[in-house]
């Protein structure tokens, strides 16, 4: 491998990691404050995309315009999902993992029935092209997807550190119980949080659809990434969220070009268990204490 | 258990031995049935492992190894019984694997890394060319033999792997059934209910638990080098198919958690739903029953439909509903 190959892969990876930060997030938010697993994860992204792409192909539109479209699209299901979340037994982890491979299930088939399996793409052609700095190319529509998911997540960082909801969701987060007895609205705080991690979902669904190739069962792989990102950054923790996603796109970027594409998702799934065996105390650890 | 549920399983199982013959030995509704029994089998294997606590998401991965392992032993030449069997080793083997590594995860933990573990297998299956065919797969794997000694028709074609399917289904309910009245059983409701304590008590939890993973490896991996010598192709997408790990979960959940039938019930009554009363109306929405089988058993009957029945003894409180062992001591 080249220097030069080695620059473009580190470049190019850190671009697709900000993506990836704004596509954990929703799945790290949603853990931290009901203590859920949502396996359904990337199922929403790959609906979001769907969306996106039926948009985009209806009305031309650019694809950045369609991004808070989408978001607000999702927004019905985030009152679901915060219905049936709201519903779990004990122990929440395990039951929300089973609940959420039922909805997986049932995203999957109402996606496959919408859109019939075929793999669909939002080829903007403002998209297309590169650009070229300092001798390395980089590729216009991931460029302008970073830019995207950085502004989203700094936004949310805004949010969450600097407004009163964002603080309740914050309390929410490292202790539930504490933050009730605050007098913190969690309940409150719960639904904001299903709201704003469901438009996090559909935002990261039509940049995801400028990115990939869609198709109805590509999402387990998006949720495998964001457990990944989740077990390396811990709960709530915006800024190892960050540092974490572009790590994983770098490690992605350098696997592609070292070994071709046919790889990527059996490296995604052996990251997933080495992580969670290095970290056998659980994804909890990282903010119960 | 009581009488009536004997003679309820003796009936069903008359039923289905004499089936073939009631429909005339039909093709498509033999391959139907016997992908119903082998669900069966898959999901019965997945109730023993959750009786010993330990909840697989990727059940997958034991089915596919057995159909890899049976379609490799048969292609090499072995008869297809050997190459069942031989399988379910290596499905035995891969699942021993998983439960000694993730030997110090727990619940939901256990469960993602079962997932990892499936989706791992399958990208060995994409990428391990040489072995494995890749994306591709394998073809022109030997249908099952017949035998001279039974009248032809009952061993030919579709008839052979259903018969098979109906004794692997059989064989396990027999297997789960004397374990839950032995000091094995004992020893892995004790690993289910308080880990650090049966472990006090003598009860080293590791080996049961890896034997109840070899066990119910084991039984899955037979369902799948049984169904790559029906289906005669492998896969990776089709044999390490996220379906072999859901369905199995759905269906033992629905049926009833560590109860002895309700996994084979519920597998038989909602795969033949879903085929036979959905697939030819509504074939977008066929596997819809599954999903919403779930989210009612998490949300408002946690002993699935077997809790529906009082039964005379007290069952064991579920897995979903209580909280596992370990994570109090944390």
């Amino acid at each position: 491998m080249s220097l030069n190959t080695l620059a473009q892969a580190l470049v190019s990876g850190a671009l697709l990691g900000c993506f990836y930060t704004l596509m954990a997030l929703a799945f790290s938010m949603i853990l931290g404050v009901t203590r859920a697993l949502n396996l359904a994860h990337g199922d929403l992204i790959i609906l979001g995309g769907y969306l996106g792409y039926w948009l985009w192909s209806g009305s031309g539109l650019h694809p950045l315009f369609l991004v808070p479209v989408a978001a607000a699209a999702l927004l019905p299901l985030a009152l679901v999902w915060h219905w049936l979340f709201h519903r779990l037994p004990e122990p929440r982890e395990l039951s929300s993992l089973v609940l959420t491979f039922g909805l997986s299930l049932l995203l999957q088939n109402i996606m496959l029935a919408l859109w019939r399996g075929e793999y669909r793409l939002i080829a903007s052609e403002s998209l297309t092209g590169s650009l070229s700095l300092g001798g390395l190319r980089l590729n216009q529509g991931r460029l302008i997807v970073a830019v995207a998911a950085l502004l989203v997540v700094g936004g949310l960082f805004v949010g969450l550190t600097r407004t009163r909801w964002g603080r309740a969701i914050r309390a929410t987060s490292l202790d539930r119980d504490a933050a009730a007895l605050l007098g913190i609205n969690v309940d409150e705080a719960t639904r904001t949080t299903f709201i704003l991690a469901f438009g996090l979902c559909g935002a990261a669904g039509v940049l995801f659809a400028t990115l990939h190739y869609l198709y109805p069962a590509g999402g387990i792989e998006l949720t495998l990434l964001a457990i990944v990102l989740t077990i390396w950054a811990g709960v709530g923790r915006l800024r190892s969220v960050l540092a974490a996603g572009i790590l994983l796109g770098v490690i992605e970027a350098l696997t592609l070009a070292w070994s071709g594409p046919r790889w990527r998702e059996l490296v995604v799934a052996l990251m997933l268990l080495g992580s969670l065996l290095a970290r056998s105390g659980g994804l909890a650890r990282g903010w119960s204490h | 258990m009581r009488r009536g549920a004997w003679i309820g399983i003796g009936l069903v199982a008359v039923m289905l031995l004499v089936l073939p013959p009631l429909t005339g030995f039909h093709p498509y509704y033999l391959y139907l049935v016997s992908t119903a029994l082998l669900f069966g089998t898959v999901a019965t294997s997945w109730n023993l492992l959750a009786y010993a606590g330990q909840i697989s998401f990727g059940h997958a991965a034991f089915f596919g190894l057995g159909g890899y392992g049976a379609a490799l032993a048969s292609l090499a030449g072995s008869s297809p019984w050997l190459a069942i069997l031989l399988g379910g080793a290596v499905g035995a083997v891969g699942a021993a694997g998983i439960g000694l590594a993730s030997a110090r995860l727990r619940g939901a933990y256990l469960a993602l890394a079962t997932l990892a573990y499936a989706e791992i297998w399958r990208g060995v299956a994409h990428n391990w060319t040489a072995v494995s065919g890749g994306g591709a797969g394998l073809i022109g794997i030997p249908p099952l033999p017949t035998l001279a000694w039974l009248p032809l028709d009952f061993t030919r074609g579709r008839a052979g792997g259903y018969y098979l399917s109906l004794a692997f289904l059989l064989l396990v309910i027999a297997v789960f059934w004397g374990i839950l009245r032995s000091r094995l059983g004992l020893a892995f409701a004790a690993v289910r209910e308080e880990e650090e304590r049966a472990g006090l008590l003598g009860v080293h939890p590791l080996p049961w638990k890896i034997l109840a993973f070899a066990l119910s490896g084991f039984f899955s991996a037979l369902a799948g080098g049984l169904y790559v010598h029906m289906v005669r192709v492998v896969e990776p997408d089709l044999i390490f198919s996220r379906y072999f790990s859901i369905l199995p979960l759905v269906m033992a959940t629905f049926g009833g958690l560590h109860t002895l039938l309700g996994p084979a019930a519920a597998a038989l009554g909602l795969y033949l739903v879903s085929e036979l009363l959905l697939h030819p109306y509504v074939p977008a929405f066929h596997q819809l029953p599954y999903a919403l089988a779930l989210i009612v058993v998490v949300l408002y009957l946690p002993g699935g439909l077997a809790g529906l029945f009082p039964s005379p003894r007290p069952s064991p409180p579920s897995p979903l509903s209580s909280p596992p062992v370990g994570e109090r001591a944390g």
